[in-house]
């Protein structure tokens, strides 16, 4: 499988050194993503699901002090240390990203089309008039009604869709091997959302793309998504197939997320399901479990110990003690 | 049909702004009618520019509708003035969707209760603190929250000070225009539930405002769909997830993702096109037309009637009647979309 691996992430983890505070939103992080395939990566606010993805990249705010450990190979390239002109010749490039909040993403004074065009020629090397006429195949490509008018129009005349829509032609325009979505359908309605995916589904077979969607809606993952990493507050909860994961979750915390779903079964007027406390504030790295507080079936261990990614085959890979002791004990009796 | 004993009623209500452009206007709720009776949970679901939070806000009184009666125990709201108009909506709160920008950031949560409550003529030191402890008691906060800033608070606590602070003026009705989507999923069935609590103890009455339909299907009696300014189907919520008769019903019910991949992997989105037109020019007739597999010539022409389906359910369709007959239980169960 390696050898089809675009993306192979391993034990990464970031460091931020703001004036104020030292944190490490991401600890010890791995996962793969092979060419064509779409992973989701599931967390709340604050469980790192964002920086994960935008401080190799290069992608955080200005004034924060980025450390990156560990190892991240994108296509035969170490991410981990490059310089920031090799970064800048990469994103937009051989990786196109889409953010949650295509109105701030836009630049508000370009035109739709200048806009795809400039991604074009930094990366594709085309003259204007070639990268023109490329922008009016991607507005049609992502299925942009009416594209010629479009390409003259500003994003603020467009709708939330359209702009979703615009904002992912300018991503795939210089035919990326990876597609970072952030919450690319969390500013939209559930009816363009619907239209939104169908339609990274369909680039993503056509173009061979690879796709690392960040969300925290288990529908979405369930639509698109092949396997599905769970992160909780840094680290990875669970790592494993979308039918693992959604179907039969093993870790506490996965599984009290997908319990909390309301179903149709549900009578109204009936309780909500939920997790009891809160989810933890980014600080230092803890020594246990971060979820030890909320979790159900927690033990000594938990606190002191943090627990590592473990599965077996055929099942997802999971960081609880509770879920990896009774199955080696499963095991030995087998 | 409890028509003689409603709480508040909301008859033929328009609010429309002045638009960008000259000389327009953007009707964002047209004609609409809704009625809640006492402790009744009701939801109001619909998308983004729909006119949903309009509504909300003026049935508060924070837009001024321009025309429309608003009636609370049966009196007109818009017949009074000062002082009654401002002691008889305070039956009346609303709880706002974001707990970041709804809370005085230089107040402590102890200033900000103080506030309605000396509103409401609680002026004695050791009463307000009585009433204080009650109520963070009632949103499930411990007391020491009270000389707390909103910025110590999680987005779960705040929005529990939202409400704390809605209800230090014993309302009847509270207004909630989307409570619980700005907080994180773990969080949100709390939230949820102190609603459910808070409607059982108290007797509350809520109108649920939501894009999230799941949600509203479990926290509501009743449930009213939005679509560009209009009312397009209401039904008691059980019988409108089963039984949805409106063309935009289905799509919305249609759109939502399963978190059952083996049902992901098979299912159809539904044929619904395009994004909502803008409110500054609503097409003519039927206002989904635009959108609808099932649009028709006739749709173009007139207004779809507000037609009866079943004593409690209503459906603004010239197809309704014929949906309603083939209408069968939605095929998956529904996640909790973002």
């Amino acid at each position: 499988m390696t050898s089809t691996n675009i993306l192979q992430v391993s034990h990464l983890c970031v460091d931020l050194y703001t004036t104020r505070a030292a944190l490490r939103p991401v600890d010890d992080v791995s996962y793969e993503v092979a060419a064509g395939e779409t992973l989701a990566i599931v967390g709340e606010s604050g469980s790192g699901k964002t920086v994960l993805n935008f401080a190799p990249l290069g992608l955080m705010p200005t004034g924060v002090v980025t450390d990156l450990s560990g190892s991240i190979l994108f296509d035969g390239q170490q991410l981990v240390g490059l310089s920031e002109p090799a970064l800048r010749r990469i994103r937009g490039g051989k990786i196109g990203t889409i953010f949650q909040d295509p109105m701030s993403a836009l630049n508000p004074a370009l035109r739709i089309g200048r806009q795809i065009a400039e991604v074009a020629e930094l990366h594709l090397g085309m003259t204007s008039s070639q990268a023109e006429a490329r922008a009016l195949d991607l507005l049609k490509l992502v299925r942009m009604s009416d594209p010629e008018a479009r390409l003259r129009q500003y994003p603020h005349e467009l709708s939330g869709g359209l702009r979703q829509r615009a904002m992912i032609a300018i991503a795939i325009a210089a035919e990326p091997k990876l597609l970072i979505a952030d919450e690319p359908t969390t500013a939209l309605d559930v009816t363009v959302q619907a239209q939104i995916i169908g339609l990274l589904k369909d680039l993503q077979r056509r173009l061979n793309t690879a796709i690392v969607l960040i969300t925290h809606d288990m529908g979405v993952v369930a639509s698109i998504a092949a396997r599905v990493a769970v992160m909780y507050a840094g680290r990875l909860a669970e790592y494993g197939s979308v039918e693992e994961v959604l179907l039969t979750p093993r870790h506490p915390y996965t599984s009290g997320l997908i319990a909390a779903l309301p179903s149709v079964d549900d009578a109204p007027g009936s309780p909500f399901r939920g997790l009891p406390g809160t989810p933890p504030v980014l600080g230092a790295p803890l020594p246990g479990c971060a979820f030890a507080p909320r979790c159900p079936q927690v033990i000594d261990i938990c606190a002191r110990r943090y627990p590592p990614l473990a599965g077996g085959a055929g099942t997802a890979a999971v960081a609880c003690h509770v879920v990896n002791a009774r199955q080696s004990k499963e095991q030995a009796h087998a | 049909m409890r028509e003689a004993g409603d709480l508040l009623r909301v008859e033929n209500l328009v609010t429309r702004f002045k638009s960008v452009e000259r000389g327009k206007w953007v009707t964002a709720v047209d004609d609409v009618s809704i009625r809640l009776a006492p402790g009744e949970m009701v939801g109001l679901v619909g998308e983004s520019g729909c006119g949903k939070s309009t509504l909300g806000r003026s049935i508060v009184g924070l837009e001024r509708p321009q025309s429309g009666r608003i009636l609370l125990d049966g009196v007109d709201l818009s017949s009074l003035r000062g002082r009654e108009l401002r002691e008889k909506r305070r039956a009346i709160q609303y709880v706002f969707q974001d707990p970041y920008a709804s809370l005085n950031d230089r107040q402590t949560i102890g200033e900000t209760l103080t506030e309605a409550l000396i509103i409401i003529g609680v002026k004695d030191r050791e009463a307000q603190r009585r009433r204080i402890h009650t109520l963070l008691d009632q949103v499930g906060l411990p007391d020491a929250l009270a000389e707390r800033y909103p910025r110590e608070l999680s987005g779960g606590q705040r929005q529990r000070v939202a409400i704390a602070r809605s209800l230090a003026v014993e309302p009847r009705v509270l207004i909630c225009d989307e409570p619980v989507s700005a907080l994180d999923l773990s969080i949100r069935a709390q939230v949820m539930n102190l609603f459910l609590t808070l409607h059982k103890d108290l007797g509350v009455a809520c109108l649920f405002i939501a894009h999230d339909l799941a949600l509203v299907r479990q926290a509501t009696s009743r449930t009213y769909v939005m679509y560009l300014g209009k009312i397009v189907e209401d039904a008691s919520s059980a019988e409108l997830y089963a039984r949805p008769s409106h063309p935009y019903t289905q799509a919305l019910l249609g759109s939502i993702p399963s978190a059952d991949p083996r049902v992901e992997a098979h299912r159809e989105p539904p044929p619904i096109f395009g994004d909502i037109p803008s409110p500054t020019n609503p097409p003519s007739g039927c206002r989904f037309r635009t959108r609808c597999p099932r649009a028709m010539e006739v749709c173009a022409s007139h207004p779809p009637a507000r037609l009866a389906l079943a004593p409690d359910h209503h459906a603004s369709c010239v197809i309704a009647a014929e949906l309603y007959a083939h209408s069968h239980p939605a095929p998956h169960r529904l996640p909790m979309p973002a």
